[in-house]
């Protein structure tokens, strides 16, 4: 039997090393590449990716115009902002509810949950939009930003509400017996503790809540997906139009997942 | 001494009964009066209800029956007697419950600025005296992780003097040590008694009860057994329960 220890000691460095992530990304893009590239021609599909840029920005008298889908990004973002402020206030709220003493107040915040988490979002869309939204006077904006906050607020919610019970009973009693008043105590001592703890699952929550700003598009809101879908029938450049979107979902949900990360290790509790 | 006005104690306890929910009835008809300045030593076997009691004087539990006086304010349903009561009551735990997000200057401060409405420069000026008192004025801006249980104890002890407390409630505060930490609490319990506070401390050290306490009580099964001076209990115990006790824990 031959050995030779160069070789394997050689291996077991690239098994080791960053390298062997790089090279097994470049097999996984390569793959990716192959298969897609074998699918399309199956299909016989036109790829025509130099109509795509202009959807994207435009040149006009030296200016950069943002396009379509751009247009439609931005849209995206108002809608996310203003949803992900109002559906922490909400879930929050149902949070504090749930755990309050009150009877009313559980047994409001239990229907709350209850009835948003097992209906689906997009019903939820349109009865708020043809129902609802005529009889509060609600336009288009604001009816679908209180659908998805309603939603996502309820997920919020429940992550909340598992990091507050999981902190020890003794620091509510420190506090109680410090004379600290209840509002105090969520401000300065548990919620601050609490979130550190949710950081990753409430991440994982604004991710979703991104994503689905996309069904937005279901009540004519001019989000990225509508565009999408617009600029696609408009084109037939249905793969090259999804495929961008898609780019772009990621482009943006990547770097918030990030940026979470990058959060969660700055305010980590020295120890 | 006999004929004391109610208003020369500044804790007063009469037949608090406490029992929870599956019928373990802690605490059996506690009595007792607490002098200004007094040191009461509660000890007894585990079980035998003397964190619950402590717990009822600054209204952590709440007792079924019997009354608590804390100088001359009575712990009822008034939520204003309840919220002046744990302002004047500290309370020291055994498992430190430091608040882990606040470094140890944040930990004193924290009360003082929001429920005694110090600006933060006042609070910071008492944090540091108090932090000194205690010996670990170099540790103020580090979290409580990176302490020693009886660093983390001593700053515990801190926060609770920072609100001026009337009386200071301890419960086990030595039992979650290493025990080459217990001397630099009981160190700082000593020094405190030794300036005036009223304290009632539930421990098993037996080498502080004798030095520092006032009154010694022995506990069982939520109720007294015995109760004395240091030298009446630890020298002279009258009851079999009480021999039977020391016996165990020497």
């Amino acid at each position: 039997m031959i050995t030779i220890p160069a070789v394997r000691s050689f291996g077991r460095r690239l098994f080791r090393s960053p390298w062997r992530d790089i090279l097994e990304y470049a097999l996984l893009l390569v793959f990716v590449f192959a298969l897609v590239a074998i699918s399309s021609q199956r299909l016989g599909y036109y790829w025509q990716w130099y109509r795509v840029p202009r959807y994207l920005f435009t040149v006009q008298q030296g200016q950069l115009v943002p396009g379509e889908l751009i247009q439609g990004l931005l849209y995206t973002f108002r809608i996310a902002g203003v949803s992900l402020v109002l559906s922490l206030i909400i879930g929050l709220s149902a949070a504090l509810l749930r755990l309050s003493q009150s009877l009313m107040g559980t047994a409001l915040a239990r229907i709350y949950l209850e009835v948003i988490r097992n209906t689906p979002l997009v019903v939820q869309i349109y009865l708020l939009y043809f129902v609802i939204g005529p009889i509060l006077g609600l336009g288009r904006f604001a009816s679908a930003v209180l659908a998805l906050s309603l939603f996502e607020g309820s997920y919020m919610s429940e992550i909340l509400r598992a990091g507050i019970v999981s902190l020890h009973h003794g620091q509510w009693e420190a506090a109680y017996s410090l004379g600290l008043s209840t509002f105090d105590t969520y401000r300065d001592v548990i919620l601050p503790q609490a979130v550190r703890r949710i950081l990753p699952p409430l991440t994982g929550e604004v991710v979703s809540l991104v994503k689905n700003t996309s069904l937005v598009s279901l009540v004519a809101l001019n989000d990225l997906s509508m565009q999408a879908r617009v600029v696609s029938a408009d084109t037939f450049l249905t793969f090259e139009i999804w495929f961008t979107t898609a780019l772009i979902y990621l482009a943006i949900l990547v770097p918030l997942s990030l940026f979470a990360r990058w959060v969660e290790r700055r305010v980590a509790i020295p120890s | 001494m006999s004929e004391a006005g109610a208003e020369d104690y500044i804790l007063i306890i009469d037949g608090v009964t406490k029992s929870f929910p599956g019928g373990v009835e802690a605490v059996r008809g506690f009595s007792a009066r607490v002098w200004r300045r007094e040191v009461m030593v509660i000890m007894g076997p585990s079980g035998s209800g003397k964190s619950t009691l402590l717990r009822c004087l600054n209204g952590l539990e709440r007792p079924d029956s019997g009354t608590i006086i804390v100088d001359g304010v009575p712990l009822d349903e008034d939520k204003a007697h309840r919220n002046q009561i744990r302002q004047e009551v500290g309370m020291v735990f055994q498992s430190f419950n430091l608040f882990p997000h606040l470094t140890v200057l944040e930990n004193i401060n924290l009360a003082q600025v929001r429920v005694r409405k110090r600006t933060r420069e006042e609070a910071t000026a008492r944090s540091m005296e108090l932090l000194q008192r205690v010996g670990i004025a170099e540790k103020a801006d580090v979290y409580p992780a990176q302490l020693s249980g009886g660093q983390q104890q001593r700053v515990a002890i801190a926060r609770a003097l920072a609100m001026a407390p009337k009386v200071m409630l301890f419960d086990e505060p030595t039992s979650a040590l290493d025990p080459e930490m217990i001397n630099e609490v009981l160190d700082v319990m000593r020094n405190l008694a030794r300036d005036g506070m009223t304290m009632v401390v539930v421990t098993h050290e037996m080498g502080f009860a004798r030095e520092v306490a006032d009154r010694v009580i022995l506990m069982d099964e939520g109720q007294i057994v015995e109760t004395g001076t240091p030298a009446e209990i630890f020298e002279h115990p009258q009851q079999e329960r009480t021999k039977r006790f020391l016996n165990q824990i020497l």
